[in-house]
Formats: structure tokens, C-alpha cells, sequence
């Protein structure tokens, strides 16, 4: 659960022409330990983004650091930070979570990364060397001037790593034949753009690599709802009707005419106020569903009807 | 009444069922540290120290969390009750002073040739809680080290390396509705930073705290020596407070328990607690109270309990 920490940025450095590295810190308070992986989400006036830490989470010393690409003008996130922030700045940002956590079992972990899709892999890398564990890297980028970090791999993780400047399908190529041959217990890990990580995710099917040893990194924007809207609900089973309005919750909302749907977190986590759904369209807000149950279910304590929705119950 | 007080009664309905009933905690602490420090501390010394391989178990996997553990208990141990306990990390080294028993613990955190126990068996000597570390692994959660003074019924080495459903596979109706699955898919997804607590109970006859599945033998015959006479005095309410805890660092799960037992004399004091205590007790399916060991006496704790809620109308 992530809450918000007022940080000061300590420094900002070029890391290429358009990426930049951005350090932050607390005077006033020690900034919580973080994992192999692990992102901060960025509160910025035109929305909260998500950049993975690229330090080593065994030797933090009250810092997070973070790379970032400029993509947008500064309406954007990426452009608003390389060109409206600046050293001694304040700035909101949410404690670390991890939703690329490294597999320890591993026997041997391999990452593929293209462009700025390096950074989680730069305090993977980090602190696989510090314990001691097996590891390689394959980096495509468009060529080393604009190679993030390159310096950096070349001196920390020079027999472990490969770099991939040439054409286009040459590099697939190479990356493809990369993935092939592994030996059992060797975890694979593809960070970059999504036609990446498609064609290489593609090409570990037909290998028939096995699922669960592949991870990805996809940032999911956080679903909130900024403005509920009221809507309408039919209980087929017990034949009621009711609407749902923008200040409550349809779990509330169900204990309010008796109904006893039980519940825990009120966070959409814990999956205990599950209802099922006959029709209608649901707006999901929760993180615990996968996206089948999503089409049966919905977690009443934080997921909304839309319009008119009938359950089962 | 003293007893009573901060006792984590764990009874929310009148009706008994298994529920993911874990909640967040806030302030997020992993331990608590209450009077009975020093005694319970002496006995989890005396039972690492005669039977170190039925209350220590780890394997190697599990060391960089084992680290992390003992970093964050120290830490916490020296932010909520700084006049007991300091900790300071300069750093690699680190000073860990405890102030109730007057001893200190100096190390560099990761040189395992500065310490003389495997980091959980040693942080785990200066705190009241069970502590279990579940390794988040690609195929699910498992149990990778444990340092287990007080279980109920259960045995550690039994279920060293076992995988969180395998562990509960005994429990009775556990699968139903996959409700065990659920759990596990929550703990899987827990985040750093939050802390979960959720409450378990049990009764144990006697106020025996470390009651493993070892020495069921010594234990478990008490069972059948309660009478309606000597309820009061045999029968303790047993709960366990657990929390779950991602750890930051190395992404695996600590899991504490802190036991807690309060007699049935005492509990009967408090109207509520009787009353409530009585309807769970009286409602409780019989595979669970088979169970937990309950069914032996059931008839006789009853009665027991319908005495004293006679008992309190009659003095009204
Ligand atoms: C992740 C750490 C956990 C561990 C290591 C653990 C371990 C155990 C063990 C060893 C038992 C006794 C099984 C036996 O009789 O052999 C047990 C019982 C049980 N566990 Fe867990 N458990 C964990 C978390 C949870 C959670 C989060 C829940 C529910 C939300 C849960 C629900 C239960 C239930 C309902 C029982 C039966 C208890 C009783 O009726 O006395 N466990 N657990
Ligand atoms: S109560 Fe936990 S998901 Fe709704």
C-alpha cells in the first residue's frame, strides 16, 4: 500500500541526450527499502507516472533514483520533468511497490531489455552481483550514444552483458537465437516497448518455454475513478432494486437494504466481497481479479455498475 | 482484570466460520511488545536451546530475507519502545541494545562470520512472536524458515519446504468455494508497506504456550480431564495474532505470530466476551471443533459457560 513522501531532487544528470537521471532524498525522514524492480509512482500536475528505481536495493543510502526518457513536451509527464524540474525541487512521490519482483529460485536469470526498458534491470543487476547470483543481459538500443546506463554495464557487468546497435532485423534475429537453449531453472525477464517484448514473448511460445518462468514488465495505469457516477442494480435472486449512489459504495449500498455481502479490506485486495454478475456493463477497480473472473465477478467494495447492472444474488 | 486488558478477543459474530478476516494495520508494525516479555522470552530461549531442531528450521534460500528480517526487527523493536531497546546502523555495522535484558548484539548486516546464529534464530530470541518467512516463488509460496516456539498443534519440521496450500490441506472445508486459493492469491499480491493482521483461535487445556505436534503425547491428554467443575481453571482461549509483512528487499513474506492465552475464569468476567464466547462455542460445526480439539470436552465447557450466564442474570 503506497502512501505519499514529500522529497527534495538532489541531483539531475544527462544520462543520453534524452534521458535523464533523477536522484531524491529526505532530510527528514529515512525514505523506505525497496526491492530488485520496484517502481515509485510521481505525483506531477498532469498525473501520477511510474519510473522503476535504479539503484542497488542493498546499498540505498536514503536516495531513490530514477532514468527518464523525454517522450512528450512539457504537458507531458516525461517532458514536464526534464524540462520543469530542478535541482532543490519538492516533489510528491508514492512509496516503492514492485510488480516485477526477480524470481530468487532462479538458477540463472536472463534480461532482455530495449531502450529505456533498461532501468529495472540496472538495480536487478545491482543486487544479483551483491548476493552473488547468476545473471546476463541483452540490451537492444539504437546505438550507444543513446544507450542509457551503457557506461555504467560496461564497467559494473562487463562479461555479463551484450549490447545489440546493429539493424533491425538483425536484432531480432540475434535477440530471438538469445532466448533459445536455456537451461532448466533459468528465469527470463523482458522489459521495453511492447512490439519488444511481443515478438520475443511470441517467440518463447514456440519454444515452448514455460509461462511462469517468463516475467514481464507492463505498467498498468492504476484504475481510480475520479468522479463516481450513480448507477443502477437489480438482485435477480432476491428480486430487489436499487440505486447506487456517487458518494457510496455498492458494497455499502447492499448492506443499507440487508443484504450480507461479507468483506475485509474495502480495498479491493482481499477478494472477500465478491458478487456474481448476470448482465451489464462493470467498471473493475479492483486488484485481485484476473481478467476472466472479470467478465463473471466483480469486487463490490471498489468496482461501480455502469448504467444499470443485474447480480446474483 | 488485568488480564483482560489488551486481550485480542477474536470473536466478531456469533457464528464461527474460516474468512480471510485480515486487515491492514496502521501503524504498520509487524510486533508488539506487551508485560509478559521476560517470561515469554526465558521460555523461547529454554525450548531453542533443549530442542533447537524442532523450534529452528531454515533453508538456504531463505538468508538474504533472514538478514532483511532482522534489520527491520530491530528497527522496530527500538522505534516503538525506544527506552527498552536501540538500535543504530552505521553502514554495514550495526549495535542492537536491549535494555530489558541487558545484552547487546553487534554485526555487520550480510557477514554471516560476525554473527554465531542464522539472523532469523537470533532476532527471533529478542521477540515475543513466531516468525516465518514464506519464499514467494514463481509456482507459489512456501515455507523456506521458521523460528517456531509456540505452534498449535503443528510441527515445523513437518512443514519445512511445503507450499502454503499443502500446509492447510488438513484444515477441515478449507477448499471450499477455493477459499484457501484466494487467500494465497492475496498474500501473493500484498505490497511493501502494509502491514495485514488477522486473528486465529484455539483453546488450549492448560496454559501451555508451546504446544507442537511433537509432544502431542505430553499435552493433548489433558483433553480429557476437563470436568464442568474445573473448567475455569484448565480451559485458555488461545489466539493468535498473525501479521503478514512483504519484505521490501528480497520480495519474500514474514509472517509473525503473536500467541496470546487468557483463562477461562478470567474470560467469563467480562459479560460480553461469555456471552459470545458461548454462542461460538456452542455453534461451531463439528468438523471444526474435531478439529481444534474441542469436541472431546465441548459438552462439559458448555455447561460450564451456561452456569456462569445463569449465574449472571440471577445476580442482576
Ligand atoms: C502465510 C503464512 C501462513 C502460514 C505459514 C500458515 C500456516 C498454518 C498452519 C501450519 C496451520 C495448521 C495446519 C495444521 O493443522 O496442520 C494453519 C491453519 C489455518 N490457517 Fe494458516 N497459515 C498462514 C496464513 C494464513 C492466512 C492468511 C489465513 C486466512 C486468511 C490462514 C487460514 C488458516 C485457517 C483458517 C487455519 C485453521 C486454523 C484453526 O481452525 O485453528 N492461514 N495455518
Ligand atoms: S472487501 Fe476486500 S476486496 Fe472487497
Amino acid at each position: 500500500m503506497a502512501y505519499a513522501l514529500q522529497l527534495t531532487v538532489k541531483k539531475i544528470e544527462n544520462e543520453t541526450d534524452t534521458i535523464k537521471r533523477f536522484t531524491f532524498t529526505s532530510d527528514e525522514i529515512p525514505l523506505p527499502s525497496f526491492g530488485a524492480g520496484a517502481h515509485v509512482t510521481l505525483h506531477l500536475p498532469m498525473g501520477r507516472r511510474q519510473y522503476s528505481l535504479v539503484n542497488n536495493p542493498l546499498e540505498m543510502k536514503n536516495e531513490y533514483v530514477i532514468a527518464v526518457k523525454k517522450i512528450s513536451d512539457h504537458n507531458g509527464g516525461s517532458g514536464y520533468l526534464h524540462e520543469c524540474i530542478g535541482q532543490g525541487d519538492n516533489i510528491s512521490v508514492s512509496s516503492p511497490d514492485n510488480f516485477f519482483p526477480l524470481r530468487t529460485e532462479a538458477k540463472h536469470h536472463v534480461f532482455f531489455a530495449a531502450g529505456i526498458g533498461i532501468t529495472p534491470f540496472v538495480s536487478m543487476m545491482a543486487y544479483l552481483k551483491t548476493i552473488g547470483r547468476s545473471f546476463e543481459l541483452h540490451y537492444a538500443a539504437s546505438g550507444e550514444r543513446e544507450c542509457a546506463f551503457h557506461g555504467h554495464i560496461q564497467t559494473h557487468f562487463p562479461s555479463k552483458s551484450t549490447f545489440y546497435f546493429m539493424k533491425r532485423e538483425e536484432k531480432i534475429a540475434k535477440l530471438k537465437k538469445a532466448l533459445q537453449n536455456r537451461t532448466m531453472g533459468t528465469h527470463i525477464y523482458l522489459c521495453g516497448p511492447p512490439a519488444f517484448m511481443d515478438i520475443l514473448l511470441e517467440h518463447s511460445h514456440e519454444l515452448r518455454y514455460p509461462e511462469k518462468f517468463i516475467h514481464e514488465e507492463r505498467f498498468q495505469p492504476e484504475v481510480r475513478i475520479e468522479n463516481p457516477q450513480p448507477f443502477f442494480v437489480n438482485l435477480v435472486k432476491t428480486k430487489k432494486t436499487f440505486m447506487v449512489s456517487s458518494g457510496q459504495t455498492l458494497l455499502n449500498a447492499l448492506h443499507e437494504i440487508g443484504i450480507d455481502v461479507p468483506y475485509t479490506c474495502r480495498m479491493g485486495v482481499c477478494g472477500t466481497c465478491e458478487v456474481g454478475i448476470e448482465e451489464g456493463d462493470v467498471l473493475h477497480c479492483d486488484s485481485f481479479l484476473t481478467e476472466e473472473e472479470k467478465v463473471g465477478k466483480m469486487l463490490t467494495c471498489v468496482s461501480r455498475g455502469i448504467g444499470h447492472i443485474k447480480l446474483r444474488l | 482484570m488485568s488480564r483482560l486488558n489488551g486481550f485480542p478477543f477474536p470473536f466478531t459474530k456469533d457464528q464461527y466460520t474460516y474468512s480471510n478476516n485480515s486487515v491492514p494495520l496502521d501503524p504498520a508494525k509487524t510486533i508488539t511488545v506487551t508485560a509478559d516479555y521476560k517470561n515469554e522470552l526465558e521460555l523461547i530461549r529454554k525450548l531453542l536451546q533443549k530442542h533447537h531442531q524442532r523450534c529452528f528450521r531454515s533453508l538456504p534460500l531463505s538468508i538474504e530475507s533472514q538478514w532483511e528480517i532482522m534489520l527491520l526487527l530491530f528497527n522496530e523493536l527500538a522505534s516503538c519502545n525506544p527506552e527498552s531497546f536501540t538500535f543504530q546502523k552505521m553502514g554495514g555495522e550495526c549495535l542492537f541494545q536491549n535494555h530489558l535484558l541487558a545484552e547487546e548484539e553487534a554485526f555487520v548486516f550480510r557477514d554471516v562470520s560476525t554473527i554465531d546464529l542464522e539472523p532469523l534464530d537470533l532476532v527471533g530470541r529478542h521477540v515475543q512472536e513466531d516468525l516465518i518467512i514464506m519464499g514467494d516463488r514463481h509456482d507459489g509460496l512456501f515455507l523456506e524458515a521458521g523460528q517456531l516456539c509456540f505452534p498449535s498443534n503443528w510441527s515445523l519440521a513437518f512443514v519445512q519446504g511445503m507450499e502454503f496450500k499443502s500446509i492447510h490441506n488438513q484444515v477441515p472445508g478449507i477448499q471450499n468455494d477455493g477459499f484457501i486459493d484466494k487467500v494465497e492469491r492475496f498474500i501473493s499480491k500484498i505490497q511493501p508497506g502494509a502491514v495485514w493482521e488477522r486473528k486465529n483461535w484455539s483453546i488450549t487445556v492448560t496454559n501451555k504456550l508451546d504446544t507442537p505436534l511433537e509432544t502431542y503425547s505430553v499435552w493433548g491428554k489433558h483433553r480429557q480431564e476437563v470436568t464442568c467443575e474445573n473448567a475455569g481453571d484448565l480451559i485458555h482461549l488461545r489466539v493468535e495474532v498473525q501479521r503478514l509483512f512483504r519484505l521490501p528487499m528480497n520480495h519474500d513474506v514474514l509472517f509473525t505470530i503473536h500467541t496470546y492465552l487468557l483463562q477461562l475464569n478470567d474470560l467469563i468476567q467480562q459479560e460480553s466476551w461469555l456471552k459470545s464466547f458461548y454462542q461460538n462455542i456452542k455453534t461451531l460445526p463439528e468438523e471444526i471443533a474435531e478439529y481444534k480439539g474441542i469436541s472431546t470436552y465441548r459438552t462439559e465447557l458448555l455447561r460450564f459457560l451456561e452456569n456462569h450466564m445463569e449465574k449472571g442474570r440471577r445476580g442482576r
